[in-house]
């Protein structure tokens, strides 16, 4: 790419909050109902119908504001966009135009290690409109979608390439799900990322394009690169860029034409009139903001802390059911944790199609476990033979290991016996580790564990078969 | 000021709303129509940009719903309402031309 020119990239985000019913009627947020089942009389604009202001999608779009670092509005109040459309019967579109619930935020982005801040503009509450689908000569709808509370996420024109949208929208993504506020899910349209992209070869920003409903992270990152490109060469043979709504052709990696964009395109806002001023209470924001879910930042820096790798650190992160398990779990051996989480237990959990909440296995059993496993009071085979039925009874670690008789061997004197049985049956091995081959100590660990059937426990035998060497 | 609207434009409102009038109505509406709109046209003479914003003339705020259902009709009552369905779904005339 042409470097004479600097590309400026922002993202207008809108993700749907998990909560129980819409924004403005009580009728259910239910994705993948059947067509117009969770709807009411609100959803189709009856004459004479009110809205109503759903207060946990407020909290849920204040939790998104605190975490995002913006100053919350404490007096908001909602505008109507309006608009023509069938899909909206209103005739408008509840939203926050004037007064959003967050401004002046900010997310850390890091990119080869190096940290930087993307601005959030701001973040406003708005309703979704039904979901439309065009074939022939006619339009389908389905108004389950009609008000479902949306928040809309508009970053600052911070982001420079490709990659640093791409690290943006994931972890934005990652913050949000983490919060529990949306469930993110793009391909279910729960989450919807416009990109905004110009280029210019000054200070001043150049003329920038909008390309919407991008498809997918990496197709974010695909559309600053090939935009950037497309302006760049038609800038070159002279040409002017417009301000114009673009598409994004995953297949053929570049933008087309939607509409050039109105001039003075005019939604006619103005503040909603049934719906009174919304305060947001000091002692309310910090409620939730002492409330906040643990934020994968933090929790990554535990996991190093504690002496987890990078890459099973990263892991537990992206996997929100396993990191959430070792919430409060701090004061166990979190290595040997998350080794059982990453191994066998998502093994298991992908082989039985169970989420962890669906199986047995609660946070006292698994500390009970790491504690085993670490002192040596059991190996690892034993941890692999009970293990589904730690998944799927309610017996505790110990209980499991009674009932089918496989308790690890930590009789000293029966020990002491089967190691000195070894040491005298393989000769060459003890002079061997006697002329400073260590490896021998492993093959004669390797006999003893064999004659007690993988049952020892290794830490004991070890101590008590290094001591019977230095007798000799 | 005028005192009626025309005839006409009585008529297309009437059409818009998809009502139907008989011509005294008509008569009647004309002249309502327009003291109606009379009426809107003294908001523009009111200059009141530097105030704060009045969203509603009462001093109370907002109360939060909460997270609960409580009304959910099926999709039989809203075909009464609507001109065309197919299946469970709103039909209407199509609405974009890719």
């Amino acid at each position: 790419m042409n470097r004479d020119y600097q590309v400026t990239a922002g993202a207008e985000v809108h993700c749907e909050l998990k909560s129980k019913t819409k924004m403005f009627s009580d009728s259910y947020n239910n994705y993948g109902t059947m067509a117009n089942t969770n709807i009411n009389e609100i959803d189709f604009a009856y004459p004479g119908t009110l809205p109503t202001v759903n207060g946990y999608a407020v909290e849920l779009a204040l939790k998104a504001s605190l975490a995002l670092n913006c100053k919350i509005n404490k007096k908001m109040h909602f505008d109507r966009k309006n608009y023509f459309y069938p899909d909206l019967p209103k005739g408008y579109q509840i939203t926050q135009a004037r007064s959003p619930i967050g401004t002046d935020g900010y997310l850390e982005i890091e990119i080869d290690g190096i940290t930087k801040k993307i601005g959030i503009h701001d973040i406003h509450i708005e309703e979704d409109t039904s979901k439309s689908t065009h074939y022939k000569e006619k339009s389908f709808l389905d108004f389950n979608r009609n008000g479902v509370p949306l928040i809309e996420i508009v970053s600052e024109p911070d982001i420079k390439s490709d990659k640093e949208m791409v690290a943006y929208l994931e972890k934005l993504r990652e913050t949000l799900l983490y919060l529990n506020v949306s469930d993110c899910k793009i391909e279910e349209g729960s989450m919807r990322c416009d990109v905004n992209v110009s280029v210019s070869k000054t200070e001043t920003l150049g003329t920038r394009t909008e390309t919407k409903n991008v498809g997918s992270i990496h197709s974010a990152g695909m559309v600053v690169l090939v935009e950037a490109k497309r302006q760049i060469e038609e800038l070159e043979k002279g040409n002017k860029i417009q301000e114009e709504t673009r598409r994004y052709d995953e297949k053929e990696n570049k933008t087309t034409l939607m509409r050039i964009k109105e001039v003075g395109n005019d939604y006619r806002y103005f503040p909603e009139p049934d719906i009174p001023f919304l305060i947001l209470e000091d002692s309310e924001i910090e409620r939730v903001r002492e409330n906040l879910e643990v934020l994968p930042d933090a929790r990554r820096k535990t996991y190093l802390e504690k002496g987890i790798s990078l890459g099973n650190a990263n892991k537990l992160i992206q996997n929100k059911q396993l990191s959430d398990f070792l919430l409060n779990l701090e004061d166990i051996d979190l290595v040997i944790a998350s080794n059982l989480l990453l191994g066998d237990i998502s093994a298991y959990l992908n082989k039985t199609e169970k989420t962890l909440k669906e199986t047995k296995l609660t946070q006292e059993k698994l500390k009970d476990l790491v504690k085993k496993l670490s002192s040596g009071e059991i190996t690892n085979k034993v941890f692999k033979e009970i293990l589904t039925e730690l998944m799927e009874t309610e017996f505790s670690v110990q209980e499991i290991i009674s009932s089918k008789g496989i308790e690890t061997i930590n009789d000293k004197s029966y020990l002491i016996e089967i190691v000195n049985k070894i040491i005298e049956g393989n000769k060459n091995s003890v002079d061997d580790y006697k002329s400073g081959k260590d490896r021998a100590i492993k093959y004669l660990m390797g006999q003893i564990m064999k004659e007690t059937k993988g049952s020892a426990n290794p830490s004991l035998v070890n101590q008590l078969l290094l001591e019977e060497l230095s007798k000799r | 000021m005028k005192e009626k609207l025309e005839l006409c434009e009585v008529e297309h409102v009437a059409n818009l709303a998809r009502i139907e009038l008989t011509e005294e109505e008509k008569d009647q509406y004309a002249i309502d129509l327009k003291k109606l709109l009379n009426e809107v046209e003294k908001i523009s003479e009111i200059k009141n940009y530097d105030e704060e914003l009045l969203i509603t003339p009462v001093e109370h705020t907002v109360s939060l719903r909460k997270d609960e259902n409580k009304r959910t009709i099926s999709f039989n009552e809203i075909k009464k309402n609507i001109p065309k369905s197919s299946g469970n779904f709103v039909e209407v005339p199509v609405m974009l031309h890719e």
